[in-house]
């Protein structure tokens, strides 16, 4: 019975939206909207960008922010939980990437107009273009893009003689590390995090996670365990097993890696670009000019790294009432001059490659043609509208880092398969 | 959190007419009975049956909330997906080690508070007792925070000033093992609701009669025999209703896990396990299935609990 | 008493202290440490700062505490007085009437005391987004109500048996009805037991997590403990300990009033039935 509710609460949903669109365009007596906007949290970057663009708008829309969880998995589940029940009130959300497809499948995102699908790609990073793209289809609006870079103490790079000018692999920073006794920083907390980091091993080695696509959750084929998939294990556990990993590896995120990294054994890391602002900030310009940074360590010398792929893209609620100018507020929110600002007051790099040679954005981080290249190579990850089941099955198998062995690709398989088949709790 | 009190033992008979006799009176407190304790019975049942009966039905589906198209009766499907499931089993251990030790411990630790409070003298008394409230009445989430950030390896204190203990260096990481994130969520739970118990063990000790105690002594009885003999058998029915309802809030725990370990390294509760399958995977018919297999659980135990020893809680109250 | 034994009793005492209020005491120190001590390791702040409150009562994440701490505390007063008053007629026709489905009553509180949460929380959430409940306070305050009504009925039970229930019957001899007589009599002689009660709902209302989270999405309805997962660091990716600690502080001060104005009649509430009993 509920569902039979449903499907007719859809079908008359479906008609107040077409129905306040047509009357959006005869009259204008209830007064400019207030849109929505769901953001992840951040430091107040978001919150800005909704005032800028509300002020811009001259009196047509007004943007409102609502605060989603911390975690990746807590903001999809808010969202899900109220698109589910065909909630008007959402009008844009901040989206994390790999959860866009199953909201472009449940029909859960308003389709983006041609033409802003035209001006909202073009000169963006290729890596924030696929994340936003499902089917072929542009579904979502790149807004910014993050990604993993390897960072480096100049002085222990020095001492122990490693060329970082050349790309490096991960056999390498090991192998100085424990020389030099210092910390190699990564993120072995059972998270989101620790997806995206088998998800850059995987595709370093030239594999995927996903191999095949499929309609049905039972028929996806993954890329767990293949040659690429026993390589990034391989390397996953030489880190996570060697004297560089950090005592409490096994429930570090990116905030203790930074602490590590700022400590007086910090060697390297990968992490995103927070990193320096908040050395400077915390510590002092003096730490902060001993950081170097460089694209994401190899998993084989002669393959170029593929780093992970973060970052937010803007949906706009397929049962929003205001689709159209919610859509005229996503292009301000994402326009380049709020891109470098964001980059700028949250250190959340931008999607568009013209913002990473602004003069304010190179003095804040200097190494910003560093993250922009990193984007380009940058590489997603898998792209299913059951990405929750497959990141939560792979945080289940690979935690903790440590215990990962030749066995754990094909328990890895075994195990998401049957979640996804509907044969095993998750 | 701990939410019971003792049932109050029969103390002064209804003063109403004979039972039999329907006379207009009795009729009329009747209907006064239903009038004054009806809404609040309904609103119990409102919001607990419904949704009971409601997640039995979806449980005999398929039914995941962002493909409702697809929604189709699988009948016990998905009871026998979870029993077989090594998941449902390892969760159910979880939830089991952590009652038996925290009840445990809170029992013993909840008597000795009990006994120090019984006997402590006037000047510190109330100070006493306004402190053991305390860790009772805070939120479980603040108590999981604080214990978490007392262990964690960066921010906690917990490693440098315990490195003398063997087993603890600077760098041991309690929630990277199984063992050791246990060890934390039980003090956490341990910690905040011993004073609860020893609050009930507190009341039960005041209904020891001193002449029994007095006899005893004379008697030429140890303190610990004293304690086996004529304590601990008087209190019994205290003793037994602060077992069943530490032990089924205990089955139910959910707040600290999800704050400190977020489920890792085999720390699932049952609760946990269930919200996993229904909020975060949003497998409505698998996760109801959890639910109802949990509420069964939680009625098995409260069984065993009346039955087999005997805690009516009902007819103690002379109903 | 000898004076060692006395020694004993006093270290007993303090030890019992010490056990109470040192992770209250560490939770008050972490909400005034800097980022920059926050990994010291030491117990104390070497700087200490109020710079956490700022952030959450006027500072970046003032939008998402102030709401939430009055969430909170609508919600809880709310749903606290409701179920006092439900519980103030259910528990007086228990203590006082004769009427089939007594134990039947009682029985259905005890089912609801040990129900688990965790169960009927998924269907309320189906239900309350199909009727418009979903993040709004009544959405919360009506399964508040399955917490704190079974334990109210209790405790409030226990106290209207220790009433003089002779004034009553003398009231209905000068001719007053059982309404009369419960209205005029009784409630003045129930209300210290109406008062501990509610204390003691509140508590329980207060302590609430898993509602909180799954019934609730924006700051029209979302109570501080859910909240608590959406503060965020100086950054995305870094952690909000400062700001958790400081905010769980605040929570932390109106139980820790209550027991302190109100210690005796808390601990009388929660074991009244076992003491007189």
């Amino acid at each position: 019975m509920p569902d039979r509710r449903r499907r007719g609460l859809g079908g008359g949903a479906a008609a107040i939206v077409l129905a306040s669109t047509l009357a959006g365009c005869g009259s204008d007596e209830s007064g400019p909207p207030t849109l929505t906007w769901y953001i992840n949290p951040d430091s107040g970057g978001q919150a800005s960008i909704a005032e800028a663009c509300t002020d811009d708008a001259g009196g047509r829309y007004t943007i409102d922010t609502e605060v989603l969880p911390r975690d990746a998995a807590g903001q999809r589940e808010q969202l899900i939980r109220r698109l589910a029940a065909e909630d008007s009130s959402i009008d844009i959300m901040s989206l994390d990437p790999p959860f866009v497809p199953e909201f472009a499948e449940a029909g859960f995102l308003a389709p983006v107009p041609e033409d802003l699908q035209e001006r909202t790609t073009g000169g963006v990073v290729q890596g924030a273009v696929d994340g936003a793209t499902w089917n072929d289809e542009i579904v979502a609006v790149p807004f910014w893009a993050n990604t993993q870079v390897l960072w480096y103490r100049l002085s222990v790079v020095e001492a122990a003689g490693l060329d970082m000018t050349q790309p490096v692999t991960w056999e390498q920073i090991v192998e100085v590390a424990e020389e030099q006794g210092v910390l190699i920083g990564a993120q072995g907390a059972r998270a989101e995090s620790l997806t995206v980091w088998v998800n850059a091993l995987i595709e370093s080695a030239g594999g995927h996670i996903i191999e095949q696509n499929a309609d049905a959750p039972e028929d996806i084929e993954l890329g767990l365990d293949t040659e690429a998939g026993q390589r990034a294990a391989e390397v996953m556990r030489l880190v996570a097993d060697s004297d560089a990993a950090g005592a409490a590896f096994s429930t570090e995120n990116e905030d203790a890696s930074a602490t590590g990294f700022e400590g007086d054994n910090g060697g390297f890391q990968v992490n995103y670009p927070f990193v320096y602002p908040r050395a400077v900030e915390t510590v002092g310009q003096e730490l902060a000019d001993d950081y170097g940074a460089a694209v994401y360590p190899r998993v084989d010398a002669d393959t170029p790294a593929a780093p992970p792929l973060g970052g937010i893209d803007l949906g706009v609620g397929a049962y929003s009432e205001n689709v159209d100018i919610a859509f005229e507020a996503v292009e301000c929110i994402r326009s380049e001059e709020n891109q470098i600002a964001y980059f700028i007051s949250d250190g959340n790099p931008a999607s568009l490659a013209s913002a990473f040679d602004d003069p304010e954005v190179l003095d804040k981080f200097p190494m910003a043609p560093v993250i922009r290249e990193s984007l380009e190579l940058a590489a997603p990850r898998p792209q299913s509208p059951y990405y929750s089941e497959i990141t939560g099955g792979i945080q289940a198998s690979y935690h903790s880092p440590a215990s990962v062995g030749p066995q754990t690709a094909a328990d890895a398989t075994e195990f998401i398969t049957a979640v996804l088949a509907g044969e095993q709790l998750l | 959190m701990s939410q019971t009190t003792l049932p109050p033992a029969e103390k002064t008979q209804p003063v109403s007419a004979p039972h039999g006799t329907i006379s207009d009176r009795a009729k009329a407190e009747r209907k006064l009975g239903w009038m004054l304790a009806g809404p609040a019975f309904f609103v119990m049942l409102a919001v607990t049956a419904y949704p009971i009966l409601q997640a039995t039905y979806d449980s005999l589906f398929s039914y995941r909330l962002t493909d409702p198209d697809n929604r189709s009766f699988n009948g016990l499907t998905n009871y026998w997906v979870i029993l077989t499931d090594e998941l449902w089993w390892k969760s159910l251990g979880v939830t089991m080690l952590i009652t038996v030790v925290t009840v445990a411990v809170e029992l013993v630790l909840g008597f000795a508070l009990a006994m120090v409070m019984a006997k402590a003298l006037r000047a510190i008394r109330p100070v006493i007792r306004a402190a053991i409230l305390i860790p009772y009445a805070v939120i479980t989430v603040v108590s999981a925070f604080a214990w978490q950030f007392a262990f964690d390896i960066n921010t906690g204190f917990v490693n440098s000033w315990f490195a003398w203990l063997p087993g603890v260096a600077s760098d041991t990481d309690w929630f990277g093992g199984t063992g050791t994130s246990l060890f934390v969520i039980c003090l956490a739970e341990i910690w905040k609701t011993t004073p609860f118990i020893s609050l009930l063990l507190l009341a039960g000790l005041a209904q020891v009669p001193e002449v029994l105690q007095e006899a005893a002594k004379v008697d030429g009885a140890t303190w610990w025999q004293r304690l086996w003999k004529v304590t601990l058998p008087n209190m019994k029915a205290a003793i037994m209703v602060a077992l069943l309802f530490r032990t089924l809030d205990a089955f139910r725990v959910f707040d600290s896990i999800f704050v400190m370990t977020n489920g890792a390294n085999s720390t699932e509760s049952v609760s946990f396990l269930a919200y996993r399958q229904t909020i975060s995977r949003l497998e409505i018919g698998l996760g109801s299935a959890v639910s109802v297999l949990l509420f069964i659980c939680v009625m098995l135990l409260a069984a065993v609990f009346i039955k087999g020893f005997k805690v009516d809680l009902a007819s103690a109250r002379g109903e | 008493m000898s004076r060692k034994e006395k020694t004993w009793w006093w270290v007993a005492g303090i030890a019992i202290l010490v056990y109470c209020l040192f992770p209250i005491a560490w939770i008050v120190s972490v909400s005034f440490k800097p980022p920059a001590d926050l990994n010291s390791g030491g117990f104390l702040p070497d700087n200490a700062t109020f710079d956490n409150y700022r952030t959450i009562l006027t500072g970046n994440a003032k939008d998402l505490f102030r709401p939430a701490l009055r969430n909170s505390f609508g919600i809880c007063l709310i749903a606290t007085a409701i179920s006092c008053l439900l519980s103030m007629f259910a528990a007086y026709a228990i203590a006082r009437l004769d009427f089939p489905g007594k134990k039947l009553i009682l029985s259905t509180a005890l089912v609801v005391a040990i129900f688990p949460v965790i169960s009927i929380v998924t269907p309320l959430f189906n239900v309350w987004r199909q009727i418009g409940l979903y993040d709004t306070w009544l959405g919360l305050i009506i399964p508040y109500l399955s917490l704190t009504l079974p334990i109210s009925i209790w405790t409030m039970s226990a106290f209207f048996r220790e009433i003089p229930w002779e004034m009553e019957q003398a009231a209905q001899v000068d001719g007053a009805t059982t309404w009369q007589a419960f209205r005029k009599v009784i409630v003045p002689l129930a209300a210290p037991g109406v008062f501990t009660t509610a204390i003691i709902a509140f508590f329980i209302a207060w302590n609430d997590f898993v509602y909180g989270i799954s019934l609730t999405s924006t700051d029209a309805a979302r109570p501080v403990p859910a909240a608590l997962g959406l503060f965020s660091g100086a950054s995305q990716f870094e952690d909000p300990t400062g700001a958790i600690a400081a905010a769980a502080v605040i929570v932390t001060i109106p139980v820790v009033v209550l027991v302190l104005l109100f210690q005796r009649r808390i601990v009388a509430g929660l074991t009244n039935g076992a003491v007189k009993g």
